[in-house]
C-alpha cells in the first residue's frame, strides 16, 4: 500500500515536473525572441558599404619604351580617379582576329581597346559591337581628318584619336655619319649615292635596315618610296582603290622598279624582327633605318640625343598613323571605361605622353612646349606646308588587303627582281579589285 | 553529334551561302576558291623547278610527298635501332618531346633553328665552312616551304618512333630465331619478317601522319605566316585568312576552303582505314 502511494505520487509529481519545465521553457524562448526582436529595432541603420572600384582592363599594340610610357601616364589617371587599370600588351594579329572573335561572341575581356585601324573600327562599329563616341570627346578638338576616318555614314563617331604617329624618314646616327664623313641627301640621285657610300664602310652589313614583323614596317618604308617618287597624291589613289589607280599603273610600276633597284643592289638587309634590327642599326651593321616617330622612345637607342633623321629626298607626303581609343560594348565597367576613355582623350593626358617622348598629341590644347627636342623637329618636320600627312596605306585598306601587301613585300624584299615585281603588283591589284567589290 | 556533327553540316551549308547577303550561291565560293592562284597556281605549276608558289592546295601535297615517306623511315629506323640499346627510353622521351610540345612552340623553334644569325643550322655550316651558304631560311620563296617540311620532320617523328616500337614488341621472338637458323642475313630478316610484321603500324602511322599533313596551320603559321608572298602557304591558313581576315569575315569561300580540306581528309582516311581492316 505505503508502495502504491508512493508511486503515484511519484506519478503527479512528475507531471507537475514537466508542465512546470514545458512553461519555464516556453518564457524563456519567448524572452529570447523578444529581446531579440528589442536589440533588432534598436540597431542603428546600417551604413552604405563603399562599392570597390573596379579594375580595367586596356588592350594596346605598345610594349617596351612605348609601354613603360603608357603605364606612367595610367598611373595619373588611378591616381586622379582611385581606378587601376591594368595593360596587357597584344601583337598585331591578337588585336585583329582575336578582339573580333571575342566581340562577335558578345564578350569582351577589354574595357578600352588601341588600335591603329579606322576600317577595322567602323567594320566592328557597323556590327553593334562598339559604345558610340560621339558625346564622348568634343570632335573640334582633333584634327578633321582623324576624326572623319572614325566617322560612319551617319556621322556618328566611334572612336576617339589618342596618339598620332608619323613616319619621318630615315634615322641615322650622328656620330656614325660624321665619323665616316656622310652628309643628308637632299635628292634621289644623292640618296642612292648614300646608300652606296654607306655599304662601302667597313663593318657594315648592309646600308639599310629592313624590320619585320609580319611585314609592317617593310610597308611603311614601301609607302615613302610611293610618296616620295610618286607624290602623296599616289598613296592617297592607292588607298581609295582601283576605281581612282591600280596598283599597275604606270607611275605604281615606276615606283617598285627604283624600290626594286635598290633591293637588287643589296642595299637592304633581309627583314628581320624590327627591335633587333634597331639594335644591330645602333651598333652601326646598318647606317639608315626607315621608321617612324616612336623610334626616339626605343629602349635600344643607347643616346637619344645621337639620333636624327632626314626625310625621303623631295617628298611631298609622309605617312601618319592614329592610335583610336575605343569601348567594346560588352566592357565588363563601362562607365569606368568611360571615364577613362574620356581622360585619355583630354589634353592632361595627351601632354604626359607628349613629355615623355615619341608622342604626338591629337588634341588641339596640347601645348608645342610638352615636345622633347627631337620630338618637336620632326613634329615641324611633318607640319611644313609642302608636306601633306597622308594614312598608312594598308592601315586605311585594311582586311585581307593588308596581309596580302605585307606578305608580298617580303617576297619582293628577299626576290628583287622585275619578275617578282610583276606578280607582286599583280597579286595586290587581284586582292585591291576583291576588296573593292 | 552536337560538337562533332552539327559544325561539319553547318560548314558546308555556309560554303553555298554568300558572304554579305547569305543568299545561296550554289558552287559559286568553291569555283572563287579553286580559280584562285593562291590556292591552285597552274602556270607556277606547269613550270615546277622555277620554285614556289604553286598554291596551298599543291603545297599540302608537297608536304604529303615529302614529310611522310621521312616520318616513316626515321621512325622505323630509330625504332628498330634503339629497340636493344641500353638506356633507350631516355633517348626515345627526347625524341619523342617533339609531340608533347605545342605544335606553336614547335614552331618558334624551328624559327629559331633556320635563323641567319642565332640558327643552329647556319652555326653548323659556318662551322663545316659553308658560311656563304647562311641565310635566313623561312623568308626565301625557294627554301621556305622546304625547311619547314624538312624541319618539321623532327616534331611528328617521335610518333612514328614510338608506334614502330611497339609494334616490334608484338612480333613474336621465334620468328627471328627460326630465320636465324634458316641462316638468313639481318637485311632478309628485316625485310620478311620485321617489315611485314610491322604493316599494322605503319597504316597506324601512314593515317596519323596525313591527317596531320592535310591540316598542318600552327607550324606554317610561326615559321613563315605562309610566304614570302604565298610561297609556303597552307590550305588551313589560307582558310584563316578568309575567315579572320577579311572585313567582313568571308565564311562562304572559308567554308568551302573547310570543305574541301574536310573531303580530302576523309578520302584519305577512309582509303588507309579500309586497307587497315583489310590487313
Amino acid at each position: 500500500m505505503r508502495v502504491y502511494r508512493w508511486k503515484k505520487s511519484m506519478k503527479r509529481n512528475k507531471g507537475v515536473s514537466q508542465a512546470v519545465w514545458m512553461a519555464i521553457v516556453a518564457v524563456l524562448i519567448i524572452i529570447i525572441a523578444v529581446m531579440g526582436v528589442a536589440w533588432y529595432l534598436t540597431l542603428p541603420a546600417p551604413e552604405e558599404e563603399e562599392e570597390e572600384k573596379p579594375t580595367l582592363t586596356v588592350f594596346s599594340l605598345w610594349s617596351g619604351g612605348e609601354e613603360e610610357n603608357f603605364l606612367q601616364c595610367l598611373g595619373n589617371f588611378t591616381e586622379e580617379t582611385g581606378i587601376n587599370v591594368t595593360h596587357y600588351h597584344y601583337t598585331t594579329t591578337d588585336l585583329l582576329i582575336g578582339v573580333p572573335m571575342q566581340l562577335r561572341a558578345e564578350s569582351s575581356v577589354a574595357d578600352v581597346i588601341i588600335a591603329p585601324w579606322p576600317a577595322w573600327i567602323l567594320e566592328l562599329a557597323s556590327e553593334g559591337h562598339l559604345l558610340e563616341a560621339t558625346n564622348l570627346i568634343t570632335a573640334t578638338k582633333y584634327p578633321t581628318g582623324y576624326i572623319n576616318a572614325v566617322k560612319d555614314a551617319n556621322n556618328k563617331i566611334w572612336a576617339s584619336p589618342f596618339k598620332a604617329s608619323g613616319k619621318p624618314g630615315f634615322w641615322y646616327k650622328k656620330s656614325f655619319f660624321a665619323d665616316n664623313g656622310l652628309s643628308v641627301p637632299t635628292t634621289y640621285a644623292a640618296f642612292k649615292t648614300l646608300l652606296a657610300n654607306i655599304t662601302a664602310i667597313s663593318g657594315i652589313e648592309e646600308a639599310v635596315a629592313s624590320g619585320d614583323t609580319d611585314g609592317w614596317p617593310l610597308s611603311d618604308t614601301t609607302e615613302a618610296f610611293i610618296m616620295g617618287l610618286g607624290g602623296y597624291q599616289l598613296q592617297e589613289d592607292l588607298i581609295t582603290g582601283p576605281s581612282a589607280r591600280n596598283w599597275t599603273d604606270t607611275e605604281v610600276r615606276n615606283v617598285f622598279g627604283n624600290l626594286t633597284e635598290l633591293l637588287a643592289a643589296d642595299y637592304f638587309s633581309d627583314p628581320a624582327e624590327w627591335t633587333s634590327q634597331i639594335t644591330k642599326f645602333w651598333d652601326e651593321k646598318y647606317g639608315i633605318y626607315f621608321m617612324g616617330s616612336w623610334m626616339t622612345t626605343m629602349e635600344q637607342i643607347g643616346n637619344v640625343s645621337d639620333l636624327d633623321f632626314f626625310g625621303f629626298p623631295g617628298t611631298d607626303g609622309v605617312g601618319g598613323s592614329v592610335d583610336y581609343l575605343i569601348i567594346p560594348k560588352y566592357a565588363p565597367h563601362p562607365d569606368e571605361a568611360k571615364e577613362l576613355f574620356q581622360w585619355l582623350s583630354g589634353a592632361d593626358a595627351q601632354e604626359i605622353m607628349v613629355g615623355l617622348g615619341g608622342f604626338f598629341g591629337t588634341h588641339a590644347d596640347v601645348p608645342a612646349t610638352a615636345y622633347t627636342t627631337l620630338d618637336k623637329k620632326v613634329l615641324d618636320f611633318i607640319s611644313q606646308p609642302t608636306i601633306h600627312i597622308v594614312s598608312d596605306l594598308d592601315d586605311a585598306v585594311g582586311g585581307k588587303f593588308q596581309t596580302t601587301f605585307w606578305a608580298q613585300l617580303r617576297l619582293l624584299w628577299v626576290s628583287p627582281t622585275t619578275t617578282t615585281m610583276n606578280d607582286v603588283l599583280d597579286a595586290l591589284e587581284e586582292q585591291a579589285l576583291a576588296q573593292q567589290t | 553529334m552536337v560538337f562533332v556533327f552539327y559544325p561539319i553540316v553547318d560548314t558546308i551549308y555556309m560554303s553555298f551561302l554568300e558572304k554579305g547577303t547569305g543568299e545561296f550561291v550554289g558552287l559559286d565560293n568553291y569555283a572563287e576558291v579553286v580559280s584562285r592562284k593562291e590556292f591552285l597556281d597552274t602556270k607556277r605549276l606547269a613550270n615546277f623547278f622555277g620554285g614556289p608558289s604553286y598554291g596551298a592546295l599543291i603545297h599540302n601535297l608537297l608536304w604529303i610527298v615529302i614529310h611522310l615517306p621521312l616520318v616513316v623511315f626515321f621512325g622505323l629506323l630509330l625504332a628498330v635501332f634503339l629497340r636493344d640499346v641500353k638506356g633507350s627510353a631516355i633517348i626515345k622521351s627526347t625524341i619523342f618531346l617533339g609531340i608533347v610540345i605545342p605544335l606553336i612552340v614547335g614552331g618558334v623553334v624551328l624559327r629559331f633553328i633556320l635563323d641567319k644569325d642565332a640558327g643552329i643550322l647556319n652555326g653548323i655550316l659556318r662551322a663545316v665552312g659553308f658560311g656563304a651558304s647562311v641565310r635566313d631560311w623561312t623568308i626565301y620563296p625557294d627554301t621556305a616551304l622546304i625547311t619547314v617540311i624538312l624541319g618539321s620532320v623532327w616534331i611528328w617523328t617521335g610518333f612514328s618512333m614510338i608506334v614502330y616500337s611497339a609494334g616490334l614488341q608484338g612480333i613474336p621472338v621465334e620468328l627471328y630465331e627460326a630465320a636465324k637458323i634458316d641462316g638468313a642475313s639481318r637485311w632478309k630478316t628485316f625485310w620478311r619478317i620485321t617489315v611485314p610484321m610491322l604493316k599494322p603500324a605503319t597504316i597506324v602511322v601512314v593515317t596519323m601522319t596525313l591527317l596531320w599533313e592535310l591540316k598542318i596551320f600552327d607550324i606554317v603559321f610561326v615559321a613563315t605566316l605562309g610566304g614570302p608572298g604565298t610561297a609556303s602557304t597552307v590550305m588551313a591558313y589560307l582558310m584563316y585568312l578568309e575567315a579572320f581576315y577579311t572585313f567582313p569575315p568571308d565564311y562562304g569561300t572559308a567554308s568551302a576552303i573547310a570543305t574541301i580540306l574536310t573531303l580530302m581528309t576523309f578520302g584519305f582516311a577512309a582509303y588507309l582505314v579500309s586497307r587497315m581492316a583489310k590487313s
